[in-house]
């Protein structure tokens, strides 16, 4: 179905670096950054907005990459999960998952983690409640939450140290 | 399985006009398009054209123009949330937008959008309900506003042409007033509303009520104002006794909208309930 749409050109900064790309009319943010960026990491679960897998970062906002057209995001900073680590390794935040156990299967995670990032960025000292409120459009069916909280609450005191 | 379907982003409202007034009837208008993209998906919503208008300068802004508070239908949820103004003079619309969807949607949902679709349980509705908001359409052919309550004609049935776009509300400000928006889900977050309230009151030392405004989403076709108890309760000092008469009102008016449904049992003590909730504040203590 998406071969037979209609082509748009589009140009946007991925992961900090400058990407161009045709897409097709209809086609979602998530099906272009998988498909035609090989980049894995950006999930798609139930594809209507309500668990949050493909969660990625857009001009700094938490948004549902299912639901965006990807022609919208044309002239935008993205960032998906597999921005978030600098170089090798992990990130704080990356960190502080795996030291609180908050990853168990791992399908909602980078979804988490996106939603988490744009959190911290918005709010560097959140408290339990606006974590929980931050992180309410993701679903995880394993953790139970607590220990993802937990790692959001660590990682930002962890962040806010180091840029003292 | 072939698709003809084109994109297109136009960078004034004029040339988006000017577009819709030749295929409007061929395009989906794109805001958020966090409905569009669920109707595309599951195949609900045919269109030729995605036209996006969520760039449009146009459809931005919350400002006082004319002594009315303008409303962008291009602002999105978040930016709601976010607007100190609301806080001051629309307290019930920024409360709603706390409870909408989760934190991604709102990031990109307008509430343009939310109202263009007509869902019964579209949050941003009742706020605007007790705002007395207008909607000002615009098409090639010009301009006409025409009250929020006009625009849902049955569920998901607007009464807005396919070659106009909806380009502002504008509410009626109030300052220092007893407001509220509460809703009842499935469950906290990402919830639909089942049923939904806003509400604004006044009232005077004694605690005689000498204002109020009263709209309830979700449990009718479309969100309903409830004039009838509006008038119930002005001049009336509340207690109790008599908030829990006034919530049976609200409930017997959905009953006598939507019929008596299986959900009845359960909606009119719920609905009655979220308007105790609600204006329960109100009752004065000896």
């Amino acid at each position: 179905m998406i071969l037979e749409q209609h082509k748009v050109p589009i140009c946007f900064t991925l992961n900090g670096e400058h990407v161009e790309v045709e897409v097709a009319a209809g086609e979602t943010a998530l099906y272009t950054i998988r498909e035609r960026f090989s980049l894995k990491g950006t999930k798609e679960g139930c594809a209507i907005g309500e668990c949050g897998a493909c969660t990625i970062v857009v001009d700094k906002k938490a948004v549902n990459a299912c639901l965006m057209i990807a022609a919208q995001l044309d002239g935008r900073d993205v960032m998906t999960v597999e921005g978030l680590a600098k170089s090798e390794g992990l990130n704080t935040l990356q960190e502080a998952f795996l030291h609180h156990h908050a990853v168990q299967c791992g399908f909602c995670t980078p979804g988490v983690l996106m939603s988490a990032h744009a959190l911290l960025n918005e709010n560097s000292n959140p408290n339990r409640e606006e974590i929980v409120k931050g992180i309410s459009g993701n679903l995880c069916r394993c953790t139970g939450y607590r220990h993802i909280v937990s790692a959001i609450e660590d990682a930002a005191i962890l962040l806010s140290e180091k840029e003292e | 399985m072939g698709v003809d379907l084109f994109y297109l982003r136009p960078k004034k409202l004029d040339d988006a006009l000017e577009f819709l007034r030749d295929h409007g009837k061929e395009a989906a208008i794109v805001a958020g398009g966090t409905d569009v993209m669920v109707n595309l998906r599951s195949g609900e919503l045919k269109p030729k054209y995605l036209m996006d208008v969520s760039r449009l300068p146009e459809l931005k802004g919350i400002e006082i123009k004319d002594g009315g508070l303008r409303v962008g239908a291009g602002v999105t949820i978040s930016d709601i949330f976010t607007a100190p103004i609301l806080t001051r003079l629309a307290p019930a619309l920024q409360k709603a937008s706390y409870k909408f969807a989760s934190k991604q949607v709102r990031n990109v949902a307008t509430i343009g959008g939310n109202v263009a679709h007509c869902s019964p349980c579209g949050d941003m509705v009742p706020p605007l309900i007790i705002h007395e908001a207008k909607v000002v359409l615009k098409s090639s052919n010009g301009e006409r506003t025409i009250p929020i309550q006009d625009v849902p004609t049955e569920p998901y049935r607007s009464s807005i042409d396919p070659e106009e776009i909806v380009v502002c509300f504008i509410l009626k400000p109030k300052e220092n007033v007893f407001s509220d928006f509460q809703k009842i889900g499935r469950r906290k977050e990402l919830a639909i509303s089942r049923a939904s309230m806003a509400v604004m009151a006044e009232s005077d030392v004694e605690g005689k009520i000498t204002f109020m405004r009263l709209a309830l989403g979700s449990c009718t076709p479309t969100p309903q104002r409830s004039t009838d108890v509006e008038y119930f309760l002005t001049g009336k000092v509340p207690s109790e006794a008599l908030l829990w008469e006034a919530g049976q009102m609200v409930a017997n008016k959905m009953i006598a909208i939507s019929g008596v449904r299986s959900s009845t049992v359960y909606k009119e003590k719920a609905v009655q309930g979220l308007f105790m909730r609600i204006l329960f504040p109100l009752v004065k203590h000896a």
